[in-house]
């Protein structure tokens, strides 16, 4: 890692980057942007900064062709073609415009492995991971199989409710909401895109028509929501255990000018009421049913997904409480965004966090928060009922004093309790009806809120995580994302997603008499027994 | 020495730790204490102090309260099965989620303190239509009705509590039974009981229990007032 620090009219700003990044990679996944309207060849000229001093690669030819003389000594270079060293401070005049949409760290994405060769007209396609709080987008050439360029940002529904209820409300009660709910993720979803093919290919306009597909997943909810439909349907519990069909009867809109004009829009059927299409995005992605027996998925998000494979069915389910591993519902909670403290260790007594980006901590996001917790339980601070030992206050208790966005009140530890009892209760009912055991797990793939920062020990302390060898888990980062780029990229497209949702069986918890007392078995911050001594398996 | 008892268990509670309470209980059961002094003297007065401080301890949350409401019933379960004659039954209640509602943890909290105090619960489960509850109260013999619902449309809903009222009404069962309901909506409007055609509400679980008690008292101090 090293440190770019960025002066700009807002102000100084730092962050940490890999090396061997360039400044636009590096600010690519900031709030920062630098102009640009070429995918990063140095053809466009746009993304001019001025190096202030540090280690930096050489002026590229691009750079020679773009730059002149005196701008050059003065200390001007192509932000695309400047790759870091060592430590870079660079000075940033003309920004890119203020935008939501910020492309995701390269490191969380799956490198793509084939193309569509025989594919002649619109070879270009999107993939859509369409989530409660944020929507991820992929541009891809289908044909050579190559990513274009990535963008997440806030789903816009949030303006009617953070949670999934409240926006099915909403669209219940009154159909103009319910046009206007699909209409907020529609044009969100244009803007990604629009955003990509001025960025990163540097025309908009005759791109958007080589768009030939759009393939989206989600929870079932949001892609409901984005039907325009089936709201009604998916408040009535009746309907949850089959498949809902979500997709929107009119497409005009995305089909409008200045919209997609070519674009077949896909979108496989979720696999049921509370089981979304991402879950069976995050299946393809893992390769969970090649694998062996015993294999869990926990894609972790405002609504929990979990699938269990045992050899011949997918038992799937999933489990609301998962917003505070998202960090909403806690004081100081955020999503895994820069600013974040994403994670923390003790060093002598002290708590040493680390934020995304590295710059002043503004929050936790959920691995953030595990390790806290782990932390101050592991130390006696905090008890296994929930309580602390004594009682911080209602500004909670800061894990760093000179920095009050560390606390963690009371009520955010009981909002965590709940959502890690949810879900180990539901990973261990799983295991109940396919008739394992925790010993019996070959593979854990934990998906979703978590990224790849998780630290295991910690969730296991805590009884977030069974603790099975660690070998046995996997993180993936944006698996339901990648599960939808490989849907794109293969001949089969929907039908894989078919395919695996043939193979599912779906389980209501809240129908389940056993699911309570396990939930509340796992409120406790406490490993999780894998040999219970009483009452049932696992 | 039951004071040693009643201290141990009652931290084993404060802590929530199912195990150690049951450590103390057995404990004191095998040093002779009686199942019912256990019930009586040790697990309903905790029962009792939990819910005169839900508004005191600030620093108490649901997590615990699930798990505190848990370990009282479970305890009184068991020392139930070991009393020499079955104790007196205070009311029962019928208990479940409004239709088309899934949200079923909310009485969990409920039914773990009525279980500790004597009240005999029945649990209905979730997404239970109007016409259910009402049968199920007649078959049982309750006094109380408690319905919970976590959504505005299922608080509201044409066969929620309203269908529940308007069943009493038409079979004149009013007299009978009191209906009482808890869940999210009613904390944001503390109005929508009333809406609704209930009796009673509650904030919380620990509350629920309290009132559902008050409730059955009035039915059956109406009843004895009858019997006169
Ligand atoms: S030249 Fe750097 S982005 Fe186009």
């Amino acid at each position: 890692m090293t440190l770019l620090v960025v002066h700009s009219r807002l102000g100084k700003h730092r962050f940490e980057v890999a090396k061997g990044l360039s400044v636009r990679e590096a600010l690519d996944i900031t709030a920062l942007r630098v102009r640009a309207a070429c995918g990063g060849t140095g053809a466009c000229g746009a993304c001019v900064i001025h190096l202030v001093g540090g280690e930096v690669s050489a002026p590229t030819v691009a750079e020679y062709m773009k730059l002149g003389s005196d701008e050059r000594a003065a200390g001007a270079r192509l932000a695309c073609q400047v790759r870091l060293k060592g430590d870079t401070e660079i000075r940033l005049d003309r920004p890119a415009p203020p935008s939501p949409w910020k492309s995701i760290p390269l490191e969380n994405l799956k490198p793509l492995t084939h193309g569509l060769p025989e594919l002649r007209a619109h070879t270009l396609g999107v993939a859509i991971d369409l989530g409660t709080t944020q929507i991820r987008v992929s541009l891809l050439d289908r044909r050579s199989g190559r990513r274009i360029a990535t963008r997440r940002g806030p789903n816009p529904q949030g303006v009617f409710g953070a949670d999934i209820l409240n926006r099915l409300e909403a669209a219940r009660a009154n159909p103009a909401h319910a046009a206007e709910l699909a209409k907020l993720v529609r044009t969100a979803i244009l803007r990604a895109v629009r955003d990509i093919l001025a960025r990163d290919i540097g025309e908009v306009k005759a791109m958007l028509a080589e768009i030939g597909q759009v393939f989206i997943v989600g929870n079932t909810a949001m892609l409901a929501l984005l039907g325009g439909r089936g709201a009604d349907t998916l408040l009535d519990p009746a309907n949850w255990q089959g498949a809902i069909d979500c997709r929107p009867h009119d497409v005009t809109p995305w089909r409008a000018k200045g919209a997609l004009p070519c674009a077949e829009l896909v979108m496989p059927d979720p696999v049921a009421g509370f089981v979304g299409s991402d879950l069976v995005a995050d299946l393809l992605a893992t390769g969970l049913t090649e694998g062996p027996a015993g294999a869990l998925l926990l894609d972790i998000g405002t609504n929990t997904e979990i699938a269990l494979w045992d050899g011949a069915t997918l038992h799937v389910t999933s489990v609301a409480g998962g917003p505070a591993f998202e960090g909403s519902g806690i004081r100081h909670g955020m999503a895994a965004e820069p600013g974040a403290i994403d994670s923390v260790c003790s060093v002598e007594n002290h708590y040493r966090w680390r934020t995304i980006g590295g710059g002043a901590p503004q929050g936790f996001c959920g691995s953030g928060l595990v390790d806290a917790i782990a932390l101050l339980l592991a130390d006696g601070r905090l008890k296994p009922s929930g309580r602390f030992a004594s009682p911080p206050g209602p500004d909670g208790y800061p894990l760093d004093p000179n920095h009050p966005n560390t606390a963690i009140t009371g009520p955010d530890i009981d909002a965590f309790q709940r959502a890690k009892a949810a879900t180990a209760a539901a990973m261990s009912q799983l295991l109940i009806q396919a008739g394992m055991t925790w010993r019996e797990l070959r593979r854990l793939c934990v998906c979703g809120a978590f990224g790849r920062t998780l630290h295991l020990g910690h969730a296991q302390a805590i009884g977030l995580l069974p603790a099975v060898h660690p070998g046995l888990i996997e993180l993936h980062a944006e698996a339901a994302l990648a599960g939808c780029e490989q849907a794109l990229l293969s001949p089969g497209g929907v039908q894989c997603f078919d395919a695996l949702t043939a193979k599912t069986k779906t389980i209501n918890l809240s129908l389940l008499p056993g699911y309570e007392d396990r939930y509340i078995e796992h409120l406790r911050l406490r490993p999780i027994a894998l040999t219970p001594t009483t009452g049932q398996r696992p | 020495m039951l004071d040693r008892f009643i201290k141990a268990y009652n931290e084993a509670v404060f802590e929530t730790d199912k195990e150690a309470a049951f450590t103390a209980v057995n404990t004191a059961l095998a040093e002779g204490i009686p199942p019912e002094d256990i019930v009586f003297k040790i697990v309903i007065p905790a029962v009792e102090e939990m819910m005169s401080n839900i508004t005191k301890d600030p620093d108490a949350n649901l997590a615990q309260h699930f798990m505190t409401a848990q370990i009282a019933a479970e305890v009184t379960e068991k020392m139930l099965e070991k009393f020499e004659h079955p104790p007196e039954i205070i009311g029962r209640v019928v208990i479940g989620t409004a239709h088309g509602d899934l949200h079923s943890l909310g009485k969990r909290i409920v039914m773990g303190c009525l279980k500790a105090l004597m009240v005999e619960a029945t649990d209905l489960g979730v997404n239970v239509p109007a016409e259910k509850f009402v049968d199920e109260a007649i078959a049982r013999d309750a006094q109380v009705i408690a319905m919970s619902a976590m959504m505005v449309h299922t608080a509201t809903g044409e066969d929620g509590a309203c269908k529940v009222r308007q069943i009493l009404k038409e079979r004149g069962l009013e007299q009978r039974f009191k209906l009482i309901v808890g869940g999210a909506p009613y904390r944001y409007d503390t109005e929508l009981y009333q809406a609704v055609g209930a009796d009673s509400w509650a904030p919380d679980g620990v509350n629920a229990a309290r009132a559902i008690i008050n409730l059955i008292q009035q039915v059956k101090h109406r009843d004895s007032a009858q019997d006169i």
